[in-house]
């Protein structure tokens, strides 16, 4: 029973694979080229940015500026979440403002950005940066919410020292919070990236997307396109992943 | 530092009443510190045009009763309040198909999750390609934001209704209908707003930067052409206006959560 279930699942999902496939192919045998680029077409514009070197280059620049912006997020956002959850008047008096922040678009700052920064890669860090500290800060300061102060207390009673209790306390409790904001920030980034390689100077994926659009090179553009959503799936996973791995650490009741 | 005293105890991690001074005060007197702060960095690093606390609140008045400020934030406001409630309609019903239905969820999953996990901004070029430079692309691009998160939300809100109620449902011979009605979307609702939450932020974000890249008037346009021709203060009230709406909707949703469904605690 449950292997028949299995495999009736798979069939499904390998139809509806295949079906999309299939949709996109006539689609773009149906439409001008201006529209939309049959599946084919745009496997053998892969193929050729592949082969000829552009993606690899494009793909390292872009990882470059997300991997820069998005570790710089973390290793602030981290450790000022940190230490505002052991700093209570200190995360009393920012939380209102740090969820602010959090909840801000920060595309809207981008045009400030430009204008002031101007094109180098440092204003790109900039934006990655910005879309991504704040998940991680805000989520690390609600998981500094979530320890018990007798958790603290009992730490002192045992006369546990600094170190012993953000070693047994502060850390442990915080760290799902954290992944949770670092599974936001990874998403996020990534958004940030593409923005500032349109918005800014562009470079990288995004740039291998406009010129596409540009040129009317609809399957450069589909096939770009497709590998920052292959991107996506893959950080998607990625984040969740590293949520679920910390989201059973000892003390954490959801 | 074995030797910590009992004192240092309470405050740390505690409650509000830990501390010496009201919260209210302590939020307070940090805003005011933040706000001199930028003011004063301003001042002494960056050039006249950037905008700052006084420069903001000397023309804020003024471009908050400005007739094309007011058009420009209708426009946007109204492409994400239409494209947010297409979302939430349409993308509660696959949600919920996908949810309760077997076949509907392994054949869509894929697509939901790649698209749910694609940057909105990446198809900004295809979308200009299909609508145009105009207001429909912004539509789009906003129902494209708002649209996955509200499906994949519902879906693991169908999923997570208890199979008990189901059964209750089935034992009174309750039709299909009204049982995704009555039971699966009131158990499923803490994930709604989630989603709500998630798709509403993503919808503001597609909306702001569909108007950078189509140039159409909008709260994006207006502190994009702002920003480049160095008016950063009037520009700046945009992001203010853009921000309020953020924290507004993320307060409501929390408001709504705590009043209606204090059963539910999901963040």
């Amino acid at each position: 029973m449950q292997q028949q279930k299995n495999r009736l699942r798979y069939a499904t999902i390998a139809a509806s694979l295949a079906l999309g496939a299939v949709a996109w192919e006539v689609a773009g045998h149906l439409t001008s080229g201006a529209f939309w680029a049959p599946l084919s077409a745009t496997l053998r514009s892969l193929v050729e940015v592949a082969r000829s070197g552009v993606l690899l280059k494009q793909g390292t620049n872009s990882l470059e500026l997300y991997l820069t912006g998005l570790l710089l997020a973390i290793a602030v956002g981290a450790p000022l979440g940190m230490l505002l959850a052991r700093v209570a008047w200190l995360r009393i008096a920012l939380e209102d403002y740090i969820m602010m922040l959090y909840a801000t678009p920060m595309v809207a700052l981008v045009p400030f950005i430009l204008s002031m920064l101007g094109f180098g890669f440092v204003p790109k860090v900039l934006v990655v940066f910005l879309f991504a500290v704040f998940p991680v800060l805000y989520n690390t300061v609600e998981g500094a919410r979530s320890i018990k102060p007798e958790l603290v207390e009992v730490a002192h009673s045992f006369r546990s020292g600094e170190w012993q209790l953000w070693r047994d306390v502060m850390i442990p409790y915080t760290l799902p919070f954290m992944m949770t904001g670092i599974r936001q920030a990874i998403a996020r980034g990534l958004v940030g990236m593409v923005v500032a390689e349109f918005f800014l100077s562009p470079s990288g994926l995004g740039q291998m997307i406009m010129m596409g659009s540009q040129n009317f090179d609809t399957a450069g553009m589909l096939a770009a396109i497709f590998i920052i959503v292959l991107l996506g799936v893959g950080l998607m996973d990625l984040g969740r992943y590293l949520e679920n791995r910390f989201a059973a650490w000892k003390g954490y009741n959801p | 530092m074995s030797g910590a005293s009992a004192a240092p105890l309470r405050g740390r991690a505690g409650s509000p009443r830990a501390t010496p001074v009201s919260p209210f005060v302590l939020k307070a007197v940090a805003g005011l510190l933040l706000l001199v702060l930028w003011e004063f960095v301003v001042r002494m690093l960056a050039p006249g045009y950037v905008a700052r606390p006084s420069g903001i609140a000397r023309v804020f008045s003024s471009v908050i009763t400005d007739a094309q400020f007011l058009a420009a934030a209708g426009a946007t406001l109204g492409a994400v309040a239409q494209g947010l409630a297409v979302s939430l309609l349409a993308g509660t019903a696959v949600g919920f198909l996908m949810g309760r239905a077997a076949v509907a969820e392994h054949g869509l999953r894929y697509y939901v999750n790649s698209l749910f996990a694609t940057p909105m901004v990446a198809i900004l070029p295809l979308v200009t390609l299909w609508f145009g430079y105009n207001a429909d692309a912004r539509f789009a691009v906003v129902v494209f934001a708002a649209f996955f998160s509200v499906v994949v939300n519902a879906c693991d809100g169908a999923r997570s209704v208890p199979p008990e109620y189901l059964e209750v449902a089935q034992a009174f011979r309750a039709r299909p209908l009204s049982t995704l009605i009555d039971v699966v979307f009131p158990a499923s609702l803490p994930y709604l707003l989630a989603g709500a939450r998630l798709a509403a932020g993503r919808a503001l974000i597609g909306a702001v930067v569909a108007e950078f890249f189509i140039s159409i008037p909008g709260l994006g346009y207006y502190l994009l052409y702002n920003s480049r021709t160095f008016k950063h203060n009037e520009a700046f009230v945009a992001v203010i206006m853009l921000v309020a709406v953020g924290v507004g909707f993320e307060a409501l949703i929390n408001w709504l959560t705590k009043r209606y469904l204090p059963w539910s605690r999901r963040d």
